[in-house]
């Protein structure tokens, strides 16, 4: 073989001669794009389809024109600007139906939901891209977004929520006509996004304030003692203590009490 | 009758002789009572109904003791660890405090019961006669006590000996005066005279010890946990409740547990949003105590002293729960609804160059909380 690869013409010695350059260079390229670390590029928002952004300004304009503006800038005294509003509250907001909002008042209360997921879906990949992105829900969905500490999850709520949303969630009163909610029936995701991103008078509690793992634990707590659960044998009477047991005591407890003295002292 | 005749009593050979009726006549006759009705309600023995009435009264009975040893069984073998609520054992253990309430509940009233009806059927139905004593007692005994009375004042003779008369009287007013003093002398004495005691009104648990600082530290759940409080951890519209922290307790469990316990350390610090903070006007005095839209205001309501934890971020307003004050976070938290007349007490607050977390610069400049009599302002 040796006798036969000793080139025979000058041309051939060249061409082979580029041949093993170009061989070693390609070689040389695939180890250095195997070897190299990658360098960190600043990945785009995954770029919504153009059509949800279409059908969501469709949406925009049907929908929530009349109070946030036509370009999000918000119209004063009817809605704030949803610049930069981010996928957390729009969600929140229209998932549980409270936007969009039928009536100005002290607050938009919780109604059923009029925008389907997918036109909810519609509305965020519009405001992201005409707004700017905000904050984002979290990647993970219902029974993962529970912490495995509900006790914990329990100081903190009591530290930070039982002031507005009272010690088992029940709801409380606000100023002028305002109230902060009760949290039965809501699903993690809603709470999550909720102390995300703090609706209407609720304060906002960032993932530094409150990390993602606090939070779940708060949502367990809150799942705990919501929709039934913190009632060891016996009725809750809406949970408010001493003000609806007071009641029941007098009305059915007093009264019995009467029946039974009335009987003791009748005649045989 | 004003006066009764006292009825001639029986000797003792009489007495002898008496039964138990003729005795119970004679008792009723000395207090002047008379028994008119006094039968047996079932006179006839072994009628249905006086079987009925027994097997009632012995059913109640019988109920109770069934439920008593049900309580005990309930109470030793129920399962009674706590379950979390998504556990399929978690009805079982819910229902462990019903059923201890309806067992002994049921005991104690079918013995309650059970008395009562055996008392309603089978003792007698019981009819007497008393006499009624109208107007004063007799003369005769009217006359006899006023003398005992009389003779018990006059015999002793402290008339007659004025020394003992006199050092009875200063004896007995010097007692009186030392016991009613002992309630208002506490009235009287200062309780603020050492104003530099730092567990007094004037000061709180922010208080600076000479140079060292005073960190913003936030409430994890875990009380030996210490986490501090850097600006960009508060979005704008965010309020966090804050306790304050030394160096030097870092390694001292009792005092960073101390730290959140203590009723006078929480403080609000709230971040108001751009916009808002735009809008803000200064107490005079107190221009520098925020740092840029951060303000920190003490949770101690001014008025009785709640937590006023309700932080409207829309309004910011902070509402106290327990008599709806509302202080405006923009205007110095001054109380714009509700009993409260004062402000709420607000925390000068800076950002630390070296660390880059949250310092406090001194204590608040004026005690928190309710108003006290010596209280100036």
């Amino acid at each position: 073989m040796i006798k036969k690869l000793r080139a025979r013409t000058k041309l051939r010695r060249r061409l082979a001669g580029l041949l093993a350059l170009a061989v070693a260079l390609v070689s040389v390229g695939a180890l250095y794009s195997v070897l190299v670390p990658q360098p960190q590029t600043a990945q785009a928002q995954d770029v919504a389809d153009p059509a949800t952004v279409r059908a969501g300004k469709q949406l925009f304009d049907n929908t929530c024109i009349t109070c946030h503006g036509a370009n999000l800038e918000g119209v004063k005294g009817r809605g704030p600007s949803l610049v930069g509003i981010g996928e957390a509250a729009i969600y929140f907001q229209t998932s549980t139906g409270r936007m969009p909002a039928v009536v100005q008042g002290a607050q938009a209360e919780k109604k059923p939901p009029v925008l389907t997921p997918e036109e909810i879906d519609q509305l965020i990949a519009y405001t992201n891209d005409a707004g700017g992105a905000g904050v984002n829900m979290p990647a993970a969905q219902g029974e993962e977004l529970r912490g495995g500490n509900p006790a914990r999850g329990g100081e903190l709520f009591r530290l930070n929520c039982a002031s507005c949303h009272n010690f088992t969630g029940r709801g409380g009163a606000l100023s002028s006509g305002k109230s902060a909610p009760a949290l039965d029936g809501v699903d993690e995701a809603t709470i999550y996004a909720a102390m995300l991103t703090g609706p209407q008078n609720m304060p906002r509690f960032s993932e530094r304030q409150l990390s993602p793992t606090e939070k779940k634990d708060i949502i367990t707590y809150v799942k705990s003692v919501t929709d039934g659960n913190n009632n060891p044998g016996g009725n809750p009477i809406g949970g408010l203590g001493p003000q609806s047991e007071g009641f029941i005591a007098f009305l059915i407890g007093m009264v019995a009490l009467v029946g039974v003295t009335l009987w003791i002292g009748s005649k045989a | 009758m004003s006066e009764d005749k006292t009825p001639e009593l029986p000797s003792d050979e009489e007495l002898e002789r008496l039964d138990r009726d003729e005795l119970l006549k004679l008792g009723g006759k000395l207090d002047g009572v008379e028994l008119v009705e006094y039968p047996d309600p079932f006179p006839v023995k072994g009628t249905r109904a006086e079987k009925r009435a027994e097997r009632l009264v012995a059913f109640w009975f019988a109920l109770a003791g069934l439920a008593s040893l049900a309580f005990v069984v309930v109470m030793i073998f129920w399962p009674a660890k706590y379950e979390p609520f998504d556990s399929d054992k978690h009805l079982l253990y819910s229902l462990y405090t019903p059923m201890l309430g309806v067992t002994l509940g049921l005991a104690v009233l079918g013995v309650g019961v059970g008395v009562l009806l055996y008392t309603k059927r089978f003792l007698p139905h019981e009819v007497a006669v008393q006499d009624r004593h109208d107007g004063g007692s007799a003369e005769v005994d009217k006359k006899t006590v006023v003398a005992h009375l009389a003779d018990a004042g006059t015999r002793n003779g402290i008339a007659r000996r004025p020394a003992i008369k006199r050092s009875l009287g200063f004896g007995v007013g010097a007692l009186g005066l030392g016991i009613t003093a002992v309630p208002l002398v506490g009235l009287l004495r200062n309780p603020h005279a050492q104003s530099g005691n730092k567990d007094g009104l004037l000061h709180t648990g922010w208080q600076h010890v000479g140079k060292e600082k005073v960190f913003l530290r936030r409430a994890t759940g875990d009380a030996s946990e210490v986490v501090l409080v850097r600006p960009e951890d508060l979005e704008a519209s965010a309020m966090e409740t804050v306790f304050p922290f030394r160096e030097s307790e870092r390694h001292d469990h009792e005092a960073l547990v101390h730290a959140l316990k203590r009723s006078d350390n929480p403080v609000m610090l709230i971040r108001l949003r751009p916009e808002d903070a735009m809008k803000v006007v200064q107490h005079a005095g107190q221009e520098d105590y925020h740092y840029g839209d951060y303000y920190a205001y003490t949770k101690i309501c001014s008025h009785v002293g709640c937590p006023t934890s309700l932080f409207e971020s829309r309004t910011n307003r902070i509402l106290c729960p327990c008599h709806q004050s509302q202080f405006d976070a923009l205007q110095y938290a001054k109380p714009v609804f509700g009993p409260a007349t004062r402000k709420l007490a607000q925390l000068p607050i800076t950002v630390d160059p070296e660390t880059g977390y949250f310092i406090a610069t001194s204590d608040f400049n004026e005690p928190i909380g309710p108003a006290y009599w010596e209280r100036k302002s």
